[in-house]
Order: structure tokens, then sequence, then C-alpha cells
């Protein structure tokens, strides 16, 4: 008999990847979902296709929907004995503490696909459960799919052939997937949020300076490739002197990240790599904190403070943070590292940011030239 | 300027000034008091202030300006925007070395401040907002979480010794009834952080009597646009004097109920 699967966010990763993970054939899908365009052309449809990128082609998996929830709605489905054997949340590190009420006192698993692997912890903090774990899903997914695709089905959507790393408390759910240890997990987290996510933001950063809108687009272009080169390098290194993992695990990975970045079949929009750029650039996380990680220990964080200036330079008037360009525009250097990105004036990482500046704002300023 | 420039503008204005305060904060000049002990000015308030004024007649020249030491610095009293100037807010705090006060800056259109730029630099926090942009706290958006009034921390400020000098018992009545019915009153000797603090989630609201517009419009736009019910009401037009109720949604009525008679609404 199939399990029943809610997905909270029927995005890129929600849509375009867990189904390949938990397959139709095994799992009933229902999701939740506050876009109400997409919600309603999910209901209107009953089912979506996903594609996955196979050499130079894709395979595609007809995905049937039980139903795509508005926020709110789910909770007696979700409530009801034997409603739903499991839960996914792919909706966004932000979102999730959000779910704290409608999640409290459930006994079922639910499993994390977010950017933040201290989000299981924090959620079973709040809701007094354990049943939360983190996953990695080492895929990169678009929101999206080419223009044929989307003529056939306008909920097509592409993802890469990946990997996803589950807590193995789960692995009594089965799928198409590798649960592993917190050990395994913890390495597989360190290698991805620096040597993926942050290359992978930098390379959406220097696309919106190029004016490109694909993410392959901007590693087609040989200045910014080599800053994303670069960058995937520099964490190598930190992730060897600082985290001990072994060299030859985080060269083959930085292979396999770049090539990845070069997918021409992907179509992931630099708009969905590059959103939320202060989440981005939050002090312990993948830009900031990975340059102050990797100056710390003695690597000096050229390409990566070239990334974090294209991050400054972001202007998207629909993203959450659209007042990152003004907030640039209108404050010194100085001020806008001090009170907007909150770096010490002490800090190293500080002064080097200051004093390569203008030097970074030219070299991005000719990089479409 | 469109109202996201004309904030744009402010906060170049607004941080520089706030560098300024505290270069000088352990080396300011002269004291002098004005309308009574607690209403002081130093040399320091004036530099900030020629600052500011410096840096946004330089963005646009022609734009009405209105300032706590300088008055009407340019444009006509009836001018229908203009920018309102209060470079140190919280002096007698600056002067004692208490370090809570801020630089704020709001702009005017048709009687109602539109665009705000709060600026404490002790903390380095920057508030700024405008219609149709929103409120904002350094990075962050700022979205008031409501709560019900025996839950709330209030502040209050109070009006200058001239000012209905008959009725000032009632501001102090005011002060201690919705302090004994809340998390309590403070009175933080900064109008304009108040402000900012009710759109931050730190108080549940904060009123005052007859303040100087300059004081309380930058905090009077961001607190709104963070979900704030506010309500002025210009009490003395020569003097530029407001008295004002911003609060939580649910704390509305608490403190309306109370304070309406007090503030004259």
């Amino acid at each position: 008999m199939k399990k029943n699967l809610l997905v909270y966010g029927a995005g890129a990763i929600g849509r375009g990847y867990i189904p390949w993970v938990f397959l139709p054939a095994e799992f009933n899908y229902s999701f939740v979902e506050r876009n109400f365009e997409l919600r309603g052309l999910l209901n209107q449809s009953g089912k979506f296709t996903t594609y996955k990128t196979v050499g130079d082609g894709y395979e595609s998996l007809d995905v049937p929907v039980l139903r795509c929830y508005a926020p709110g709605e789910e909770l007696q489905e979700v409530r009801r004995a034997g409603g739903v054997d499991a839960i996914v949340t792919a909706v966004g590190p932000r979102n999730v503490l959000s779910l704290k009420e409608s999640l409290t006192g459930l006994k079922i698993p639910v499993i994390c696909c977010e950017n933040d692997s201290s989000l299981p912890s924090l959620m079973a903090s709040a809701t007094g459960n354990d049943n939360f774990v983190f996953a990695i899903p080492d895929v990169i997914t678009s929101c999206t799919a080419s223009n044929e695709l989307l003529a056939k089905d306008p909920l097509s959507i592409i993802t890469e052939d990946g990997v996803c790393f589950i807590d193995d408390r789960v692995s009594h759910l089965g799928g198409n997937c590798k649960y592993v240890s917190d050990a395994e997990l913890r390495k597989q987290w360190l290698a991805k949020l620096y040597i993926h996510n942050t290359p992978h933001c930098i390379a959406a950063y220097l696309g919106a300076s190029l004016g490109v809108t694909y993410l392959h687009e901007s590693m087609q272009h040989s200045t910014a490739e080599g800053i994303v080169a670069g960058a995937m390098r520099e964490m190598e290194q930190m992730l060897i002197k600082k985290f001990d993992l072994d060299s030859s695990f985080v060269k083959w990975y930085g292979g396999k990240e770049l090539q990845r970045f070069r997918n021409t079949l992907l179509h992931d929009p630099i708009r969905r790599v590059a959103r939320e750029p202060f989440r981005k650039l939050a002090l312990n996380e993948r830009l900031i904190g990975a340059a102050g990680l990797a100056l710390g220990c003695g690597v000096m964080p050229t390409n990566i403070i070239q990334g974090i200036m294209a991050a400054f330079l972001y202007e998207n008037d629909s993203d959450p943070d659209f007042n990152i360009a003004l907030l640039r525009s209108s404050l010194s250097p100085a001020d806008f590292l001090k009170i907007i990105i909150r770096l010490r004036p002490d800090e190293a990482l500080y002064e080097l940011m200051l004093t390569s500046w203008e030097r970074n704002l030219q070299q991005l300023g000719s990089l479409g030239k | 300027m469109n109202r996201a420039q004309l904030m744009g503008a402010a906060i170049k204005a607004a941080v520089p000034a706030g560098t300024l305060l505290m270069q000088h904060y352990n080396n300011f000049l002269e004291v002098a008091a004005k309308e009574s002990l607690r209403d002081v000015v130093t040399q320091v308030d004036k530099l900030a202030e020629n600052q500011i004024i410096g840096i946004l007649n330089g963005i646009d020249d022609s734009v009405a300006i209105v300032t706590e030491e300088q008055g009407q610095v340019r444009g006509g009293k009836d001018a229908e925007s203009y920018w309102i100037i209060d470079a140190l807010d919280g002096t007698v705090n600056y002067v004692n070395h208490v370090p809570f006060f801020c630089v704020s800056i709001a702009f005017v259109e048709n009687g109602s401040p539109v665009v705000g730029v709060i600026y404490n630099p002790v903390l380095n926090d920057l508030y700024y907002g405008a219609e149709g942009v929103g409120a904002f706290k350094n990075q962050t958006r700022l979205v008031i979480k409501d709560k019900p009034p025996d839950e709330c921390l209030f502040s209050a400020t109070f009006s200058g010794k001239s000012f209905e000098p008959g009725r000032r018992k009632d501001e102090f009545q005011l002060f201690g009834e919705i302090n004994d019915h809340s998390r309590g009153v403070l009175r933080t000797g900064s109008a304009a952080m108040n402000l900012a603090y009710l759109a931050e989630g730190k108080l549940g609201g904060c009123w005052g009597k007859a303040n100087k517009s300059w004081d309380i419009g930058a905090g009077l736009v961001i607190a709104g646009l963070a979900g704030a019910k506010v309500k002025f009401k210009e009490v003395d037009k020569e003097k530029r004097l407001v008295s004002y109720i911003a609060t939580v949604p649910s704390a509305w009525d608490f403190v309306l109920g109370r304070a309406a008679g007090t503030l004259g609404f």
C-alpha cells in the first residue's frame, strides 16, 4: 500500500526533486504551497511532470497530486490518523520556523530539506518533538523548465540527477536515497555548504552582473568562471585545514560541482539562486561566514570577496531584499559593512573588504565588457 | 525624487551625522538650556545639523528644510513638502553620557511624514522607511507582532514646561495609570527611539504630548509602516508641536481610552 507524503513547498526541491527520491509508485503526493497561482495550477491539473537531466537528454516522471493545500488547510489531514505518513519541508530556512504550530504534536517523521543544518534541532526545541531530521538533497534543481517543456506542461520542472542524503533515523521510509549517519551527514553538509552553496551563489551574483538569465550562462564567461573556480579552491583549502576533510574527497566534490554549474540542460534561473542576498550574506553563512573561516585558517578569500561584492551589487525589485542596492549606494563602504553587514571595524575581514572595495567594484564593472 | 530616493538621501545624511555625534561624545562643547532644564542644546547638535543640511543640499537644494536648532532653514512656513531634522534626539542623555540618542530625519508631504530615517550611532542601528517601500532595521523588514496590553512595555514623552502648564499633572497621572496596568512605562529621553523600538517590537506603544515634530516625524512613518496604529495631531502650528499615540493593534483601545483626554484627541 502506498504511503502518504505531504511536501511543504511545491518549488524546485519539493516538486522537482523529491518525487525522484520518494517515487510516485510508492508514495501519494500532497503539497502545501502559498503561491496562489501555482496552487491553482496543481489542483486543476492534478499532476505535473518532473524531468531529470541524464547525459544529453531528460528522463521524465509524471507525478499525480492528490491536493495542493493553502497554508493552514492541511492541518486536519496532517492530524488525522493515517492521513500522512511522512512530511518533507522544502520552503527555505526563513519559513520553516513558521510551521511550528502546524507540526507540534506530530509523531510522523519530518524531513527538513533546508539549507540550514540547525533547523531540525530548532524545530525539536520549538515543538517538543524529536522527529525532525536533516536531509541534504545534493542536487541542483531549477524552479522552471525550458520553453519547449513548458509548452507541453506549464508545471514542468527540471532537476539534475543527484543524491539525497537523509538521517538514517528514518530509513524505514525507504526511497531512492542514501540513509547515513550523523557523521556522514556532517561531512556532506560541510561540502555542500562551502563547495556548492558558496560558489553557486557567487556564480549567480556574477551572472546578475553580466545580465544573463541562467546560471550556466554565467559559467560560460571565462572571468566569471575563473572567480567561481577560485572561490571553490579557497573553500576546499579551508575545509581541509579547518575541518580536516579528506583532500581527495573535497577535490572530487569541487570538480563535480563545476560540471553541475555548467549543465546547459538545467535552465536554472539566476534569480532563483541569487534570491534573498541578505540571508546569504549573514555573518555565519555561505559568503561572509565562509570568507571569515578561510581567512581564519590562512586562506586568502580573494575570489569569495569578489563574489561578496557581486552580491552587494545585486538589484532585483521583486526580491525580498530589494533594498540592498539602495543601502549600498546611500552608505559609505565602511558604514555599509558596519551597519548593514554587521562586520566589526576591528575584524580582519572588514579591513580586507574595505581595502579591496574599489578594485573589486572596478573589476565587476568591467565584467560584461 | 521618489520616496525610495528620498529615503536614500535621508540615510546618506543621517549616518555621517551619527558618526559625528560619536566623535564628540566625550568632548562636546557648550551646553545651553533652551525652554527648560530638560531642553538643552550642545555645539554638537549644531555641527551635526549643519552637516545634514549640507548633505541634503548637495542632493537637492530646492527642498524646504525645518530643523530643531535653526528653525525654517529654507522654504516658507506653508511649504507643502519639506525635510524635518533633529540632528540629536536625546540630548539630555547625550550630555549625561547615557548612551541612548539618535539622529532623526523625516520628509513631510501635505502635513504628514512619508519618509523617515532614524540612526542610533551607539548601536549602529539604522531604522528607515518610506510609504510604498516598507519599514526596515538594518537588513531586516520590520513587521510588528501584536500582543495584548498587559504584555506590553510602553514609553512616554512629556510636553515642554510652557505648554498647558496647568495640565502637566494629567500627563503624570496617565503615565502612572498605564504603568500600573501593563509591563510598565519608560521615559527613555528619545521620542524617536521610542517609535523605532515600537516598530522593532521592543515596545508595545508610546505616546507624547506637544512634542517637537522633528522628534517624532521619522518614527511615526517607520512605526506605521511596520504595522503600528498611529494617530497624531498638531497642537501648535507655530511651534510645530504634535501630540501622538502609536501602539501595537491590540493595545490601541487600552492606551487611547486613557490618553485621549490628556493628549487632546
